[in-house]
C-alpha cells in the first residue's frame, strides 16, 4: 500500500517531493525515449515537485547494485516512500502513473 | 503469544518481499517481451555486468554481417582465448579455411604468423597493450604452407565494461604488391649499378626545360664537373653543342624521331682536354614525364687507332709495292746472272730471304729490327752453328724496315756463299758478324761479315746479282759504302753508313 503524493505547494529550498532515478545504458534510442516520455509525465502531474537522476550504468555499472537493477531503462522512485521501480519506455502514461502512485492532475 | 505474532509478522513481511521481487520479475519479463528494454544486469563475481539485449539490433547486426561479408579485406574477430568468433568470406577464401570449421577454433589452426623483424612481435604486443591497436606487416603461413605477406590492422575489442574481450583483425593480402615492390627494387639496384658503373657518360634531361637533372659519375670524370655543378645546365653550357641553336636543333629532331645520332662531336673540357665523343639521345617517358637520355661515349681513342689502320693501310700498300718491286728485280737479276738450271732454286732461296726479314718487320709493326734478330732470321738454316762456328757481336740496334730489308738481303747472300764456297763450306771455318755504332762527328753504323778458316777464295770473274746484292743494293738500301775484300783466310764483308739512314732509335755512346 502506498501514500499518495502530498499536492501541497513547495517551498522555495524544500526538496523536490519526488525523487526519481532514471537508470539507463548508454545513449539508445530507448533509453532517450524513457527519459523524454518521463519528463513529460512529470511536468504534467508533477511540475515542481519532481527530479530526475540519470545513472548510466554503461559508465558506472557498480550503481546497480544499489536499487537492484535487473534491466534498463528503469526508473525508482526514491521519495516518496516507499521504493517503487518501473522498468520500460514509460510510453503507457498510465502505467507510469499507476507505478509510481502519482495522483493525474486532472483525475 | 507475541513470539508466534512476531513470526507470524516476519513471514508476511517475507511473503511480501517474495511478492514484490516476483512482480518485479514479471514486470521485468514483461518489459523484456514488449522491447522496451536496452539492457540487463547480471550480477558476477567482479559486480555487475550490463548486457546489451540484441532484440531489435539483431536486423541491423545481420546487416553488418552482410556488409563484411562484401568486404575484400579479410576479417576476423576472436576472444580472449584467441578462438575464432567470427571469420567473413574473404578471410575463408584467403586462409583456404570454411567459416564453420574455423569458428571455436583458435587461430593458429588457419594460420601462424612470422614476423619480418625479431622486434616486430614484443612492438605489436606493446601496442594492443598499451594503445588497443596495431597496425604493420609480417608474414601468415596457412594451414597448407602457403605463405601470404599480409598487412594487418588489429583491435581490441571491450565489453561494455571497457574489458577487453578479443581482438579484430582486418588483414590485407599485400603478397603480389611485396612481389612487385621486391622486383621493382631489384631492377632499381641492377639498373642503378649499370647506371653507376657505366664506361659511357650518361645524362638525363628534362625534355620540357632540356636541362640536365641527372648525371652518372663517369659523365662527371669526362668532364671534369661534379655532379651538382652539371644539374640544372644545358648541353651547350658543358661544352657538348656549340651553341643555343644546335641544342634547339638536337630537341626538334628529337621531338620528330624520338632518338638522334651524333657519330663524332668535339668535347672540351673545362681542364682544355679535347675529346671527340659519340653522343645518342633517347626521348623517352618516365612516369608521364618526358625526359631525355644522352649516351655519350668518348671516341677519341678509337678514332685515334681508325686513323692508325688507315696510315698502316697506306704504309703497308706502299710496302708491299716496294717489295714486289725488289722481287721483280731479284728474279730478273737471277734469271740474268745465274744459271737457268738452278733459277727456280736460287729465285726460291732469295725471295724465302726477303720474306724471313718481312716476318719481323710485321711483327715489329713495321717499326724495325733488331740486328741480332735480323742476323738469326736470316741464318736460321745454320742455326746450330751458332755460337760456335758463326758468333754474333755488337749492341742492341734497332734497324729501319729499309736498311733491314737491305742488310737483310745481304746476310743472306754471304750466308749462301759462305755454306756453298766460303767458310762453312767444309769442318773448320768460322764466320764473325760484327756490328757497332761508331762516335764520331757523323755517327755512323758499321756491320761486318768475316771469314776464317775457309778454303782460299778469290774474287769471282764476273760480278753475279751476289755481288750487286752485298754491293749496290745493300749500299742503297742504307746510304752507305760496302766493301768486299777476299783474303788468304777468307771473305770479309763491311757495310758502313750515316746512323740516321740505319737505326730507328740513335744511341750514340758518349
Amino acid at each position: 500500500m502506498s501514500v499518495p503524493a502530498p499536492r501541497t505547494a513547495r517551498k522555495a529550498g524544500d526538496p523536490p517531493a519526488f525523487q526519481l532515478r532514471l537508470y539507463v545504458a548508454g545513449q539508445t534510442a530507448k533509453s532517450l525515449d524513457a527519459f523524454a516520455n518521463l519528463k513529460r509525465i512529470c511536468e504534467t502531474h508533477l511540475a515542481g515537485q519532481y527530479c530526475i537522476e540519470v545513472i548510466d550504468l554503461t559508465k558506472t555499472p557498480q550503481l546497480a547494485a544499489g536499487d537492484q537493477i535487473l534491466a534498463v531503462p528503469t526508473v525508482v522512485r526514491r521519495l516518496p516512500e516507499p521504493i517503487k521501480k518501473i522498468i520500460g519506455d514509460f510510453s503507457n502514461e498510465e502505467r507510469v502513473l499507476v507505478g509510481l502512485d502519482v495522483q493525474p492532475i486532472n483525475a | 503469544m507475541h513470539k508466534h505474532l512476531s513470526s507470524r509478522s516476519a513471514l508476511l513481511d517475507e511473503n511480501a518481499a517474495l511478492h514484490a521481487q516476483l512482480d518485479e520479475a514479471a514486470e521485468t519479463l514483461r518489459a523484456i517481451r514488449s522491447g522496451e528494454v536496452d539492457a540487463l544486469v547480471v550480477q558476477s563475481s567482479r559486480g555487475p555486468q550490463i548486457y546489451t539485449l540484441q532484440g531489435q539490433d539483431a536486423e541491423t547486426n545481420r546487416f553488418r554481417g552482410e556488409m563484411l561479408a562484401q568486404v575484400s579485406d579479410a576479417i576476423i574477430a576472436v576472444d580472449g582465448d584467441e578462438r575464432i568468433t567470427y571469420l567473413n568470406a574473404a578471410a575463408e577464401r584467403l586462409y583456404g579455411f570454411d567459416g564453420p570449421r574455423a569458428l571455436g577454433r583458435t587461430l593458429t589452426t588457419i594460420f601462424k604468423s612470422r614476423w619480418l623483424h625479431p622486434q616486430d612481435e614484443a612492438a605489436a604486443r606493446t601496442a594492443l597493450q598499451e594503445r588497443g591497436e596495431w597496425r604493420g606487416e609480417n608474414v601468415h603461413v596457412r594451414h597448407d604452407g602457403h605463405e601470404l605477406n599480409v598487412e594487418s590492422s588489429i583491435t581490441v575489442l571491450r565489453g561494455i565494461d571497457g574489458l577487453p574481450t578479443g581482438q579484430l583483425a582486418v588483414i590485407r593480402d599485400v603478397t603480389e604488391r611485396k612481389q612487385n615492390e621486391d622486383r621493382v627494387l631489384v631492377s632499381e639496384i641492377r639498373y642503378r649499378r649499370l647506371f653507376e658503373a657505366a664506361h659511357d657518360g650518361v645524362l638525363v634531361l628534362d625534355a620540357g626545360t632540356h636541362r640536365i637533372i641527372d648525371a652518372n659519375p663517369f659523365m662527371t670524370q669526362m668532364l671534369g664537373y661534379p655532379r651538382d655543378q652539371l644539374i640544372g645546365k644545358e648541353l651547350f653550357e658543358i661544352g657538348l653543342l656549340r651553341d643555343d641553336a644546335a641544342s634547339q636543333e638536337m630537341f626538334r629532331n628529337l621531338e620528330r624521331a624520338e632518338q638522334v645520332r651524333y657519330e663524332s662531336l668535339p668535347l672540351e673540357s673545362p681542364g682544355g682536354r679535347h675529346q671527340t665523343v659519340e653522343v645518342v639521345a633517347n626521348l623517352y617517358e618516365e612516369n608521364g614525364r618526358p625526359v631525355i637520355q644522352c649516351n655519350i661515349r668518348d671516341i677519341t681513342e678509337r678514332r685515334r687507332s681508325e686513323e692508325h689502320v688507315k696510315l698502316l693501310m697506306a704504309e703497308v700498300n706502299h710496302r708491299a709495292k716496294n717489295l714486289l718491286a725488289v722481287v721483280q728485280a731479284v728474279a730478273y737479276q737471277t734469271a740474268k746472272h745465274g744459271d737457268p738450271a738452278t733459277f727456280a732454286d736460287r729465285l726460291s732461296e732469295r725471295i724465302g730471304g726477303l720474306a724471313a726479314g718481312q716476318d719481323l718487320l710485321v711483327k715489329s709493326e713495321w717499326k724495325g729490327v733488331e740486328v741480332c734478330e735480323l742476323v738469326e732470321a736470316q741464318l736460321a738454316h745454320f742455326k746450330e752453328l751458332i755460337g760456335r762456328r758463326v758468333v754474333l757481336d755488337g749492341p742492341p740496334a734497332q734497324l729501319t724496315p729499309q736498311a733491314a730489308q737491305g742488310i737483310g738481303m745481304a746476310l743472306h747472300e754471304l750466308a749462301t756463299n759462305a755454306v756453298k764456297y766460303g767458310a762453312l763450306s767444309n769442318g773448320e771455318g768460322r764466320v764473325r758478324i760484327v756490328w757497332k755504332i761508331i762516335a764520331d762527328s757523323t755517327p755512323a753504323f758499321s756491320i761486318s761479315w768475316l771469314e776464317d778458316g775457309g778454303p782460299k777464295v778469290a774474287a769471282p770473274g764476273r760480278k753475279g746479282f751476289g755481288q750487286i746484292v752485298i754491293g749496290r743494293m745493300a749500299e742503297a738500301a742504307v746510304q752507305g759504302v760496302a766493301a768486299i775484300t777476299y783474303g788468304e783466310s777468307g771473305l770479309s764483308w763491311n757495310l758502313s753508313a750515316p746512323l740516321e739512314d740505319t737505326l730507328t732509335v740513335i744511341q750514340v755512346a758518349a
